[in-house]
């Protein structure tokens, strides 16, 4: 069964249509990029998948059950977390605190008023910190760190969740070269070793090639691609849409 | 521990402090006490989730007017009585927060002020129930407190207690899921928390203490008035926040003893108090923004960046 199944999605923003009968379809295990110039709607697509956003019309499913217009935090405690492009952390608490917050949420702890919040969830806010390479910034409020180092926290925020399908809306957004491959590195290993299903968007397409396994291109709201990397940059459409501007 | 060791010594001050000050101090520090735990209460909305309530009175008057009532109608015993008044000021804080939490920002400022000030209206003119804008006279406290020292020991008991609940609250995972729908309530939405229910359960826990502060007023006053419930009352706990400091558990009662103090002291010789808090909030909030906590905090940031950059020199 499909882990994720989109049918004739559409939302349209005034006379805009930024999500036009999309239709589309996720396996378990999956690593996808969406791929798209600015505009192109894919940050609507996941404001539409997480709940921010309610559909206009259309179906989405998620391991079978509909979650169709469902609020964000009913998604999200079925086992969809979704990081975002512009990093939205907790930027009064310590990185260290952003963590376990999400995963005293995921842990259901957060009803409980008497025991320490210190004492709770250390372990796993640790192992997070180390996977995220964020170890040494554990105790630092979170808004004084890089622009690299909160995007990282983004990601360990939406893996505190403990997900089974992570939306990441541009991951590396505002990083450099290096950081950009450590990140992607760790979302192949994320895929790979935790066997977590994962749709990212990206405008870069040295990262899109580099990693995602199947890309799908989204222009004006609409899929107009998809396939594996190769595929895709041999498409006629995709390459007069998309991959003709960066020539 | 050093952290706590300081109020091990505030505690022992407040315990011997009866007993060097004259008769109308202790009053004034009772008063503090009661002032105090309403601030404190009316900070777990403001410092705490973010929110500015500018209709806290209501639970503070509706706690004040259940104790009141209750013993001038009935004999129920005080202690029942304060559980009344937090029951009642908690039941009201869920129907008004029901519709309040749906808003933030300015929206819910008005909207709590909005129902404070019906709730306001309605003890004003039930003359039958609650004496409308005469108040209830003769509320007596219960013999063993009737002096004013053990009254304040009473109240000190109560409010430390009370205090000492709220902060456990604060530091629990509901106090830091507070603090991220204070600090960005749509990331908390998408790890999977329900916020307007987080900040309604908020809601009605602040208004339980602050039902409690109430309860307390009225045998130590004697008496209670409908301007309890007014919104004048509700901006005193903003002022006491504002001037202790709201990012500081301990902040609100800090500006409750500045606050208070200096309302005794000042209308002791002038009739210009309004003028005199108002120069003291200009002053708090041009010069020292995060309170009286908050300077306290970068002074001692600063020492402690000279130490470091002593020892490395």
């Amino acid at each position: 069964m499909a882990i994720l199944k989109v049918e004739h999605l559409n939302k349209a923003f005034g006379g805009l249509q930024a999500t036009n009968d999309v239709n589309y379809e996720m396996q378990t295990g999956e690593l996808s990029g969406i791929i798209g110039p600015n505009g192109a709607g894919k940050s609507t697509f996941f404001n539409l998948l997480t709940g921010y956003y309610k559909v206009d019309s259309g179906r989405i499913s998620f391991q079978g059950k509909d979650i169709t217009n469902w609020s964000p935090h009913r998604i999200s405690r079925l086992g969809i977390a979704r990081a975002f492009q512009v990093s939205n952390i907790y930027p009064a608490l310590t990185a260290y605190e952003n963590i376990r917050q999400a995963i005293l949420a995921q842990q259901k702890r957060t009803l409980n008023f008497f025991t320490p919040a210190h004492r709770l969830a250390k372990k796993e806010t640790q192992e997070l910190l180390e996977v995220t390479g964020l170890s040494q910034h554990a105790d630092k409020i979170a808004g004084t760190l890089s622009q690299g180092d909160k995007k990282c926290l983004e990601l360990a925020i939406a893996l505190g969740s403990k997900p089974e399908l992570l939306f990441l809306d541009e991951p590396t957004a505002g990083m450099s070269g290096e950081e950009t491959h450590e990140t992607m590195n760790l979302v192949k290993r994320l895929n790979q070793e935790m066997d977590l299903t994962i749709l990212f968007t990206e405008h870069d397409m040295s990262v899109v090639f580099g990693y995602a396994k199947r890309l799908t291109v989204l222009h004006q709201g609409s899929i107009i691609a998809e396939g594996t990397p190769e595929e895709v940059r041999k498409n006629e459409t995709a390459q007069k849409v998309y991959l003709g501007e960066e020539a | 521990m050093i952290r706590y060791g300081w109020l091990g010594l505030i505690f022992i001050a407040t315990l011997i402090l009866p007993l060097v000050i004259g008769e109308y101090w202790i009053h004034v520090a009772v008063e503090i006490l009661i002032l105090g735990l309403f601030a404190v209460s009316f900070n777990m909305i403001f410092g705490y989730m973010g929110q500015l309530s500018f209709g806290h009175a209501a639970y503070f008057g509706a706690g004040a007017y259940a104790t009141g009532l209750l013993m001038v109608k009935t004999s129920v015993p005080l202690p029942i009585c304060l559980a009344v008044s937090m029951i009642t000021a908690g039941g009201l804080a869920l129907v008004i927060g029901y519709f309040c939490v749906r808003l933030t920002g300015i929206y819910f400022a008005i909207l709590t002020m909005a129902f404070g000030q019906m709730l306001y209206y309605i003890i004003f003119q039930w003359y039958s129930f609650t004496g409308g804008d005469d108040g209830l006279q003769g509320i007596v406290p219960p013999d063993w407190i009737i002096q004013v020292t053990a009254y304040y020991y009473f109240t000190l008991f109560i409010v430390t207690g009370a205090l000492i609940v709220m902060w456990v609250i604060s530091e629990s995972p509901f106090g830091y899921t507070m603090r991220a729908i204070r600090d960005n309530a749509d990331r908390t939405r998408f790890i999977g928390i329900n916020v307007r229910k987080y900040m309604l359960i908020n809601f009605v826990v602040a208004g339980m203490f602050a039902g409690l502060a109430g309860g307390l007023l009225g045998p130590f006053n004697r008496s209670i008035a409908p301007d309890l419930c007014n919104w004048h009352q509700s901006g005193v706990p903003v002022f006491m926040t504002v001037i202790g400091g709201p990012l500081g558990f301990l902040g609100p009662v800090i500006g409750s003893v500045i606050y208070t103090f200096l309302f005794a002291f000042v209308t002791g010789f002038t009739e210009y108090w309004p003028l005199t808090i108002g120069l003291v909030i200009i002053f708090v909030v041009l010069y020292m923004p995060g309170g009286v906590l908050g300077l306290v905090k970068t002074k001692f940031k600063t020492i402690g960046a000279k130490e470091s950059m002593d020892a490395e020199a």
